[in-house]
């Protein structure tokens, strides 16, 4: 994928969390463009780490900051809350001139979006630390293992918490398999 | 060192813990511990550098693939060299690399968060003491007013803070606050200053074309002068390499007509450096995010690649959303307390650069063609 069809799937993306209710804080577009990447198959190369809030992408964090800079995407201040990061000035005539590479994720993107797009920070956390754990850890462990491992990552995490994100997440990845096998 | 030494005394100063969970997480105060990462902070900063090329990041590109000045960084710090100095002080070399680069760079091992906070006291986006450090010291050197601020207000004010702030969602589930490096609202002006000193030493010194230009023209002379074209990654030979021997290098290849680097050493040494022929900027950008690509294109098929240099850069790391601690006893968002952070625009810069003897013919060029060659075209 190229740097301007990465920008193409992440700004449509931005805009179709954000219609589907999410606040589209820095940790909200993390978490959902991890699951997009990692859960949907889409290749967009952001490395992933362990770190603020589970897995995060440096790479990503970049290309948000890049996109702000062309005015593709713009961050907004919401006292008393914490900022969102939406469409920019530049962004609706930018995306005009690629409705081929749009059209390629859409089914993807809204996969992700409804699913995950009213979840607030704690919950996308959760659930993103699941999928972690899952794919680069305990691919063959059980719930209560990964739960387990989870609460020790991440100690604020309560254990019941923790495995109730893994069984939705195990939901989840199912329901994606499903849709991956349809399309 | 000692910026990050006493951010590191002020943040961890009983005084200046305003939360339960920064009291969970930080060292006892003048135990063993809290001299323990005390140590590591300071050698931290100290080293965070030591991995740097001749002329800093200017040829940063000349190392081998995957490789970068933190990675030699990481190297110096485990190397065998510094085992005695890391011995003597009772620090873990490990601990020193992963403060001095940050998780971005360091993968050999997860950070804690306590790690994660130390880190931030060197590298952070905000109040990363790098870059206090170099904003001061560049803008006395340079003699540019621009890049000071009142660091010990800002000092003084730093606290580690949970980014305890929500999303506005319903949930009475309160987001798990991971710490980070803050500020105590009395500081904020002087957090202000920073960035804006920051916006404009980048904008003016930082990315200046001139700067640009020389950086182009110092990696054209170094891809002929190196060995394979590219620096050595074995870290004695790193060592021996300084600026003094390729300002030599320069020089001699400036003299030598038969030397492979001759035309950009000499372009160095006389000072022919390539001219600006257009930046970014807004008017283009909303006709054509990538107008300034597709001009550096184009030019280049009319006057040849060699004549024609395109430069990019922008900054890395997302926003300035660090968390604020009001007097009310409140944690916001800095963008929700501060409308000069919250209107800083993002760094970035795209120059198209053009050799001096076709300047006058590229200038006619780009006002006859720049309008046909940014109109974009549909996928």
């Amino acid at each position: 994928m190229t740097e301007e069809h990465k920008d193409v799937v992440l700004l449509s993306f931005v805009k179709l969390l954000f219609k589907k209710g999410s606040w589209c804080g820095e940790t909200h577009v993390q978490k959902a463009t991890y699951f997009l990447q990692e859960l949907l198959q889409v290749p967009l190369g952001f490395e992933f780490i362990f770190y603020k809030h589970g897995p995060y992408s440096f790479d990503l964090n970049d290309q948000i900051t890049s996109l702000r800079a062309d005015l593709l995407l713009t961050v907004k201040s919401r006292d008393p809350y914490g900022p969102s990061i939406l469409s920019g000035e530049n962004a609706a005539s930018f995306l005009e001139r690629f409705p081929k590479t749009r059209e390629r994720y859409r089914d993807q993107a809204e996969f992700v979006a409804k699913r995950l797009g009213r979840k607030n920070v704690t919950e996308l956390e959760r659930l993103a630390t699941a999928l972690f754990v899952t794919k680069n850890e305990l691919p063959e462990g059980t719930v209560e293992a990964r739960a387990a491992r989870i609460n020790e990552l991440k100690p604020h995490v309560a254990l019941d918490l923790a495995r109730a994100a893994v069984e939705e997440y195990d939901q989840l990845a199912d329901e994606a398999k499903s849709f991956q096998a349809e399309s | 060192m000692d910026l990050a030494g006493r951010v590191y005394d002020i943040v961890t100063d009983p005084n200046n813990i305003l939360h339960d969970t920064v009291r969970d997480l930080v060292p006892e105060h003048n135990k063993m511990d809290h001299q323990y990462w005390r140590r590591v902070v300071r050698m931290a900063a100290l080293c965070h550098d030591v991995g740097h090329l001749p002329f800093s990041h200017a040829a940063e590109d000349l190392l081998p693939k995957g490789q970068n000045h933190e990675s030699l960084t990481i190297d110096l710090i485990e190397s065998d060299e510094m085992k005695e100095i890391w011995s003597e002080l009772a620090i873990h070399a490990h601990h020193v690399a992963k403060i001095a680069v940050g998780p971005r760079k360091y993968r050999k091992s997860m950070f804690t968060a306590w790690e994660t906070i130390l880190s931030e006291i060197i590298i952070g986006d905000a109040f990363g003491v790098d870059r206090m450090d170099y904003l001061l010291r560049d803008s006395h050197h340079i003699g540019v007013g621009y890049g000071k601020f009142d660091h010990t207000r800002l000092l003084d004010n730093l606290r580690i803070l949970p980014k305890s702030y929500t999303d506005g969602s319903k949930s009475r589930e309160r987001p798990s606050g991971e710490l980070s490096l803050g500020v105590d609202f009395g500081g904020m002006h002087a957090t202000e200053a920073l960035l804006l000193a920051r916006y404009f030493m980048y904008t003016q010194v930082y990315f200046h074309a001139v700067r640009r230009a020389y950086d182009f023209h110092l990696v054209s002379f170094l891809r002929s002068w190196l060995k394979s074209g590219s620096f050595s990654t074995n870290l004695e030979k790193h060592l021996a390499m300084t600026d003094n021997d390729v300002m030599a290098g320069i020089l001699r290849a400036a003299r030598t007509r038969r030397h492979p680097g001759h035309v950009p050493a000499r372009i160095i040494v006389s000072r022919e450096h390539y001219r600006l022929l257009y930046r970014r900027n807004p008017d283009d950008m909303k006709v054509n995010t990538e107008a300034a690509k597709l001009i550096a294109r184009k030019a280049a098929g009319h006057f040849g690649n060699d004549s024609v240099h395109y430069y990019t850069k922008t900054e890395k790391g997302l926003t300035i959303d660090f968390p604020v601690w009001s007097t009310d006893g409140r944690i916001t968002s800095s963008l929700a307390r501060s409308d000069v952070l919250s209107r800083l625009p993002v760094l970035a810069i795209e120059y198209v650069l053009v050799a001096p003897e076709k300047m006058k013919e590229a200038k006619s060029w780009l006002e006859e063609n720049r309008i046909k060659v940014i109109t974009p075209k549909k996928e």
